[in-house]
């Protein structure tokens, strides 16, 4: 038995895609109403409008029968609400279960990983990451995809591969779970930078700029804080990226796009109505290049455009104002 | 003890890859032949190679039984080198002679003053600071077996936290260390209970590291050991960030089969971080190359570096060493964390989980309801408890003037020279190279207010002087740290500058504040902007 936490548009899908795969399905929802039509309908049209979820799932508002016996703990809740729920977790979860995490994202404020969260709330230690360019509406359709089950346990990712692999989701294996944490919670900045530069109408050639040096920021100060290089060159690194920064159906594409037509930012939260985790990982990103000492011009933009009352003109134009430096960095250890 | 072991690695030996005994056997008399093609021409070598020889003969001929015979006596004579002897008319006169003695060491060397020191005048207490969480020790060595993880950099270590643990009234512990721990100083007036020598030199297929099965057994027999686990600081200097815990795991992993024994196996095995923290260290020119190794090459095993050196400077070169040794040695105790790096509650003798519920921690080892063995799971949960342990050693180091003046140096000449790599950066500082006084005082100023900032932080302890005084002091202080120890000073004032003299010594001290994140501080260098 697997258990999902949360049923957003990502876990419902998640759960139906295990649950497709044979296995059975407990999806933990607080909403009483979400609950009765999983379990009555098999629908979740406020979170996936169409999908017709598999029979193996069954829903529960009660944490500890959704986790209790479950060989997999799969946790998808939203990073600002994701200590909550770990914390609950803490209270029903056995030393031995394994548990994978899908949300990608920082906690505001600490700026920690969901994976660190995991460690300081419960006490699970066989923990990894599911991440990857996983648009939830196409999934849903079952359309093709891949995606990486990330730990430091083999047991874990081969658990992971077990659940998600069919003819429709390729699952790779990594262990660097730092670098695919960090790669897909800044990339979503980059996404919104993205967002910004289609709506500006600035030509590919300098979207492939933007593009390029926000993955050359992300991996700089991503392996800064332990990822390795490569894992960003990878599919939970740059293939999320492309998928982030071309997808009109992105969140956070379309949060640049809106600020770029001159949107307010809470207006524009309002209006999309579902988190956006690059406008808090912006924050993050920020913090965490000052604390380590990193360059990254571009994340800093996307951060005043937010907060600070940049505009996107003034900022497109800072940073093609800088000097550029080397193309691809190089990682050494010296002084 | 032995008989156990014995009866392990022969249980071992008899399913190896279904190739016999005699296969066995004979892979190992290979490996040792080897072995001592490169070994030294002295007693151990000649007795091994007459023992081995008598093997050989014998193999051919020998029946089932009599191969079994023969792995026995293999596996006891490797046994026997690295088991402890635990004297105890050696520990009664090393507790009471050695604080006199390595009082007086401490503060010179010199004949008349060491007995000026057996006649009773200071004594060792006064020097060796015993600070953090020494009563959570007691508490946990109250239950039962504990591991002591101290930082390790140099045979003086030893002694050191030999004497620490009597001080702190701690039964006498098994020390676990290289087969380099050969001086005759800490060698016979060892406070501890016995040491344990690693074989890591030898690669034979039998024993299948012997020191490991020696310290489970030993474990699970209620010993209670310290283990300067390889690596915890590099030749370089700094801690390490990744710690080789081989020895550390393989106890742990026997957590299961261990007796219920109550009390004792609801916290685990603790494992108790420690650091030594002193002005000034002992250093190896001839380890100067390896120190600037990448990380991952720097385990070099010292011994090889030893048979360099001629009969009777071992000594003079470890007396050397405590001469070394600053007025005062921090050693700190931080706090004990079980075999799968959680903390222990030492009142309720628990390893709780991180928010303090109760747990159960063999069940970290359970599948489908029963314990599984699973070496990569194993492993990782040991890299954790190494993760852990690499947090406590920074915690706990006590940053001191040395290697503050040693960091904000390097940090100066670092941006002057602009050398692509440490190395040409090195070789750039070269010898006699001057630095006006006024700018490393700045550079100082800043680094210990990030040092201040760090320690509110809970992430470094700061030595004498570090919390009030300015730059100017902790550059004087630092300065007759550096200077008055080594054959050739580290750094020397001349006039208004001072004058690089070794470059290599001083990227040593400058490494004991590696893993700070000091490096482009803005306090330490305001103008030089991120990276």
């Amino acid at each position: 038995m697997i258990a999902v936490l949360g049923a957003g548009n990502w876990g419902t899908t998640l759960a139906d895609l295990i649950a497709s795969n044979g296995h059975a399905v407990r999806l933990w929802t607080r909403q009483p109403e979400q609950r009765e039509e999983i379990n009555a309908r098999h629908t979740n049209e406020g979170a996936v409008p169409g999908l017709r979820i598999a029979e193996g799932v069954t829903a529960t508002s009660e944490l500890g029968e959704a986790v209790r016996g479950a060989e997999l703990v799969v946790v998808v809740i939203p990073s600002q609400g994701f200590r909550e729920v770990s914390s609950a977790l803490g209270d029903v979860l056995a030393p031995e279960q394994v548990v994978l995490h899908a949300t990608k994202g920082l906690e505001r404020e600490s700026n920690v990983r969901m994976t660190e969260i995991l460690s300081q709330e419960t006490c699970a230690r066989q923990i990894g990451v599911i991440s990857g360019p996983n648009i939830a509406a196409e999934i849903a359709r079952k359309k093709p995809a891949g995606t990486v089950v990330a730990s430091r346990f083999p047991h874990v990712v081969e658990l992971g591969r077990r659940a998600l692999s069919c003819p429709r989701m390729m699952v790779f294996a990594g262990d660097d779970v730092t670098g695919v944490e960090l790669s897909s919670a800044f990339k979503n900045v980059v996404a919104i930078a993205a967002g910004i530069a289609t709506e500006m109408d600035v030509g590919e050639n300098a979207r492939s700029l933007l593009v390029t040096r926000g993955l050359a920021e992300i991996t700089r100060l991503a392996v800064t804080m332990g990822a390795a290089p490569l894992t960003l060159a990878g599919l939970a690194g740059i293939g999320d990226l492309m998928v982030t920064c071309a997808s009109p159906l992105s969140r956070n594409h379309r949060v640049g796009v809106a600020l770029a037509k001159g949107e307010r930012l809470p207006e524009i939260l309002s209006k999309l109505g579902m988190v956006a985790e690059g406008v808090h990982a912006a924050v993050a990103a920020r913090d965490l290049a000052r604390r380590h000492h990193v360059e990254a011009p571009l994340l800093d933009a996307v951060y005043r455009v937010l907060y600070e009352g940049l505009s996107c003109e003034q900022g497109l134009a800072e940073l093609m104002t800088l000097p550029a430096g080397r193309d691809v960095a190089r990682f050494q250890s010296t002084l | 003890m032995i008989a156990r072991k014995v009866e392990r690695i022969l249980a071992d030996a008899s399913v190896d890859g279904g190739r016999g005994l005699g296969a066995v056997i004979n892979e190992t008399l290979y490996h040792e032949r080897r072995r001592l093609q490169g070994a030294p021409d002295d007693e151990r070598s000649r007795a091994d190679g007459a023992f081995h020889a008598r093997v050989r003969r014998d193999l051919p001929h020998a029946t089932p039984a009599r191969q079994r015979a023969l792995v026995r006596e293999i596996v006891a004579r490797y046994v026997g080198e690295i088991t402890g002897h635990f004297d105890p008319r050696v520990y009664r006169f090393a507790t009471r002679v050695l604080p006199y003695a390595l009082s007086g060491l401490m503060q010179r060397f010199s004949p008349s003053a060491l007995l000026g020191e057996l006649r009773g005048a200071s004594q060792l207490d006064e020097h060796l600071l015993l600070e953090g969480e020494v009563k959570g020790l007691q508490g946990v060595a109250a239950l039962g077996t504990v591991i002591l993880a101290p930082t390790h950099s140099s045979n003086l270590d030893s002694l050191l936290i030999g004497y620490a643990i009597y001080r702190m009234k701690l039964p006498p512990f098994l020390y676990g260390a290289g087969l380099n721990l050969s001086n005759p100083s800490p060698a016979s007036s060892c406070t501890t209970s016995g040491r344990t020598r690693s074989t890591a030199a030898r690669p034979t297929p039998l024993p299948r590291d012997p020191r490991k099965e020696y310290a489970t057994v030993a474990l699970e027999g209620g010993a209670t050991t310290s283990s300067s686990l390889a690596g915890t600081r590099s030749r370089s200097g700094e801690i390490e960030s990744r710690v080789k815990l081989g020895g550390a795991w393989a106890p742990g992993s026997r957590v299961p089969p261990q007796p219920a024994c109550g009390r004792e196996r609801r916290a685990g095995l603790p494992v108790v971080p420690c650091t030594i923290s002193r002005t000034r260290w002992c250093w190896r020119r001839r380890l100067a190359g390896r120190a600037q190794l990448p990380p991952g090459d720097r385990q070099v095993p010292l011994r090889r570096g030893r048979r360099r050196v001629p009969p009777g400077a071992a000594l003079v070169d470890f007396l050397r060493g405590i001469a070394g040794l600053d007025l005062r040695v921090h050693v700190r105790i931080g706090r004990a964390l079980d075999p799968f790096g959680d903390d222990v509650d030492v009142g309720r003798a628990t390893s709780p989980d991180p928010r303090g519920r109760p747990l159960d921690p063999q069940r970290y080892l359970l599948r489908d309801g029963a314990v599984i063995e699973d070496p990569a799971r194993d492993a990782e949960y040991t890299r954790a408890l190494g993760r852990r342990l690499v947090e406590a050693w920074r915690r706990d180091s006590v940053a001191l003037p040395t290697s503050v003046l040693a960091f904000a140096l390097l940090d100066v000449l670092r941006r002057d020279l602009a050398q692509p790599d440490l190395y040409r950066l090195l070789r750039a500082i070269g010898a006699d190279t001057p630095v006006d006084t006024a700018r490393v005082e700045a550079a100082v100023d800043g680094l210990v207010a990030e040092l201040q900032a760090l320690e509110r932080a809970g992430r470094i302890q700061l030595g004498d002087g570090l919390r009030t005084t300015d730059g100017r002091d902790v550059v004087a202080r630092g300065l007759r740290g550096l200077g008055a120890y080594h054959a050739t000073p580290v750094v020397e004032r001349r006039g208004a500058q001072l004058v690089v003299l070794d470059a290599d010594l001083l990227f040593f001290y400058r490494n004991r504040l590696e893993g700070y994140g000091l490096l482009g501080a803005p306090r330490l260098c305001p103008a030089a902007g991120p990276r």
